[in-house]
């Protein structure tokens, strides 16, 4: 390891140890703008793919002051090209992750430097809503969204990562003839054994409510977990279809587990940016914590949009050391709430998730060429 | 639930169950349309022409300068002629030949569906049926309907002295039904489909083919303009030649209108090797980009088309055998590459550049999926001979440089007049 790289090591584990939203707006974009210009210098070296975009968009890395002038890449492109930025044989896991609209898998190679900043930044972030201690984990899912030999999915992604709080791992959820069910005897006993008791659960949005929260209901099961923290993610268009607000679904979690509607946090994550989590806080609002940083952009200037302007929104990240993550610009769209004054105290950029980018339905004649 | 903007002249929203009432109006209605000489028709419509661009609703709508010219009475009566032959079928038997005398007479009720991508497209399908005097219910996308209204607001007022008789507008407007309705609604799409006498379907593959699964009287004619796509071709003595600067600047307006959404927008241009560089006849076209007039070259754009823009620049960005020139912002993007093929549509001024070494091989590629072919060969004997290999092998039209949208008929292969109508027979006595 040379000098720089132990310096460039040093700089993203102090921002690891530190708490997640200790850092001012300002002071982090120029801490991560340093860092992501030498990551940068990187990825051109080992990345023809890289080196050709910096190259065409005549990208002087030196001259960069701004940390939204880093170039990012759209997140499509995972599934076009090898991104990685590293020595292959340093790379220990080839994730392939197949999103909810789309055939093709996602390809995100992880070298162990990269697995381990994962890890950490995910406990760093967690620690923040969790605490320090290990708890029992409660998966609103069946056991084969975590196979090793199953796709994997978002709904994987979030299982992994929020596994490593746990101390013990039960899912409330089972396959039966291809279908999503209710996993009754593992539910009873975690009734019996943990009623009370301070758990944590997760859960793929849509099928905590199409599968989970249906049949809970059908069934009369009752939970006490008045201090559990439910976090969930994903499905929203689907949630949305059925006229399903964010502050309806809390509502209705938050009575099946007996809690305050506070403990239920939805997320914001993807697994190109496996490690970083944007979770709501006790006002609504999504924080970035400091390895990483949110632009929205407008999506036809691609200028940075201004509080309140929605845009698309692009996820910086110095956690990765084997592949291009360190400007992905995502399809989805959200909306930069403040900055630094969240009245829940967390420091910097804060946002909101407003919708996917519906896929382009062209309604008329100039269609396609094939017959 | 059927909304309905206009019926029997009203203009005013009412909601239907079905199209038995608003179908029995205009069925009515189109008797006093039908009296109508076709030479009235045509001065009436020509009037029009006039006063829409005037009014300033309809000025700022793209294409409208356009209509306001091709409603000009020369040119309908030219549309006239090459869809009848002859201007009197319409209005009288005509001898044929000395065998027998023929006319045109309206189908009937026209239903029409009208795709969204071109705001202009429901008034050119609607003067169709006004020629064919039939009678017409359209089905428009919400996001039309205004420029629909306000175009048959202004007919309903025109008035015009025709060999010392009055005529007004008003009577081919009670002809006409402007309604809206889900078209996933299968019941009330089968009762508009029933309702119809001839079908004049815009849209996509998918929107044509659930159309065209719906129940429909047995007399019934249908006409479809299905999904289409159109390219340019340039050759080694075009480009060298004088004309070819001024052709690129007609090509970046033909790719611009519409923001490239119709289906005679070209996505693909073709160059013979020449002695310019494909980058720099990329350069060129960036300049006529632009230069292009600000209504053209900053255009709304749907999020998606824009995500589908970024996607694609950056394929062409990260690959090491492409390049891309483009505006900071999304409003225009030239990709270049050498793969010979056309490419799927993104939409939103993003062209394709590709150098071939002759343009013999691009007939290869031509599907019967192929509108318009805007064909820059030099010499007109090899044009022509290209023309002729390109259309037998699908091309609908071949065009120049900035005549690509010019509404000529036939459109699509289509002489749509001659198909509104049916040719009936008087055997002599």
């Amino acid at each position: 390891m040379t000098d720089s790289e132990k310096i460039l090591d040093s700089d993203i584990n102090e921002l690891l140890i530190q708490p997640p939203y200790l850092l001012e707006d300002q002071t982090k974009n120029q801490t991560l703008t340093d860092i992501l210009k030498i990551q940068l210098k990187n990825a051109v070296q080992n990345n023809t793919h890289i080196k050709n975009l910096v190259s065409k968009q005549g990208t002087d890395i030196d001259a960069i002051t701004k940390i939204e002038e880093i170039p990012f890449i759209p997140v499509q492109m995972f599934k076009y090209f090898d991104l990685s930025t590293c020595e292959k044989e340093a790379i220990v896991k080839m994730l392939r992750s197949s999103g909810t609209t789309s055939d093709t898998a996602s390809r995100v190679p992880l070298n162990k430097k990269t697995v381990l900043n994962q890890m950490k930044s995910l406990k760093q972030i967690l620690s923040d809503y969790l605490g320090n201690k290990r708890k029992v984990f409660l998966v609103i899912d069946h056991e084969g969204v975590n196979s090793s030999v199953s796709e994997f999915t978002a709904r994987t992604a979030g299982v992994r990562g929020l596994s490593i709080y746990a101390k013990k791992t039960y899912y409330l959820l089972k396959e039966e003839n291809g279908k999503l069910v209710l996993n009754e005897p593992v539910i009873q006993d975690v009734i019996e054994r943990y009623s009370g008791k301070d758990v944590y659960a997760f859960g793929f949005t849509y099928i905590i409510w199409s599968v989970f929260y249906q049949q809970i209901i059908e069934k009369d099961i009752h939970f006490n977990f008045s201090d559990i923290t439910l976090f969930h993610s994903g499905g929203w268009k689907k949630l949305k279809d059925e006229q399903v607000s964010k502050e309806y679904f809390s509502e209705s979690m938050s009575s099946v587990f007996n809690t305050d509607k506070r403990n239920i946090l939805d997320f914001y994550g993807m697994a190109e940016q496996t490690g970083i989590i944007f979770v709501d806080c006790e006002c609504g609002n999504k924080h970035v914590p400091n390895i990483s940083q949110v632009i929205i952009r407008n999506p036809y200037t691609l200028q940075p949009c201004s509080v309140g302007e929605t845009g698309m929104i692009e996820i910086l990240s110095v956690l990765s050391d084997s592949y291009y993550s360190q400007a992905v610009l995502t399809e989805d769209l959200g909306y930069v709430v403040g900055i630094d004054d969240c009245p829940c105290g967390r420091k910097g950029t804060y946002f909101r998730f407003a919708s996917r980018i519906e896929k382009a339905e062209i309604r008329g004649c100039g269609d396609t060429f094939k017959e | 639930m059927v909304k309905c903007y206009l019926l029997d002249g009203e203009f005013s929203e009412q909601n239907q169950d079905n199209f038995a009432d608003i179908s029995q109006v205009v069925n009515t209605n189109r008797r006093a349309l039908h009296a109508l000489p076709l030479p009235v028709i045509i001065e009436i419509l020509s009037a029009l022409g006039k006063k829409i661009i005037q009014n300033p609703h309809l000025t700022k709508i793209q294409g409208i300068t356009y209509l306001s010219l091709w409603l000009r009475k020369r040119n309908l009566e030219q549309i006239c002629r090459i869809n009848y032959g002859n201007l009197s079928y319409p209005d009288s038997f005509v001898d044929v030949e000395n065998r027998f005398k023929m006319t045109a007479q309206p189908r009937g009720v026209v239903a029409l569906w009208v795709a969204a991508n071109i705001p202009t497209l429901a008034i050119i399908s609607i003067v169709q049926t006004i020629l064919s005097k039939n009678g017409s219910i359209v089905k428009v996308p919400e996001e039309n309907k205004d420029i629909l209204l306000q175009f048959l607001q202004e007919l309903a007022s025109v008035e015009v002295t025709y060999d010392n008789s009055h005529y007004s507008g008003l009577d081919i407007v009670k002809a006409i039904s402007v309604v809206s309705f889900e078209g996933r609604n299968h019941t009330i799409s089968s009762d508009f489909s029933l309702n119809a006498d001839c079908r004049l379907v815009y849209g996509g593959s998918k929107a044509i083919q659930s159309i065209l699964a719906l129940p429909q009287k047995d007399h019934c004619e249908t006409i479809v303009y299905g999904p289409k796509y159109s390219f340019g071709v340039f050759d080694r003595e075009f480009i060298e030649s004088d004309l070819f600067e001024k052709s690129l600047d007609k090509m970046a307006k033909d790719i611009a209108y519409f923001n490239q959404m119709a289906c005679s927008s070209p996505q693909v241009l073709f160059f013979e090797k020449s002695s310019f560089q494909l980058q720099t006849i990329g350069e060129q076209l960036a300049r006529c980009f632009e230069n292009l007039p600000g209504d053209l070259r900053i255009q709304p754009t749907d999020a998606g088309i824009l995500a589908n823009i970024i996607n694609i620049r950056a394929k062409y960005l990260l690959s090491d055998d492409k390049s891309v020139i483009a505006s900071d912002d999304l409003s225009w993007t030239i990709l270049i590459d050498n793969d010979f093929r056309l490419e799927d549509p993104v939409h939103g001024k993003c062209i394709f550049l590709k150098e071939v070494e002759s343009l013999d091989t691009v007939p290869e590629l031509i599907t019967r999926k192929i509108q318009a072919l805007s064909v820059s060969i030099f010499n007109p004997q090899k044009r022509e001979s290209f023309a002729r290999e390109a259309t037998y092998l699908g091309v609908d039209r071949i065009v120049i440089p900035g005549t690509i949208h010019d509404y000529d008929l036939p459109w699509d292969g289509i002489l749509p007049l001659s198909r509104l109508v049916r040719w009936v027979i008087l055997k002599y006595q």
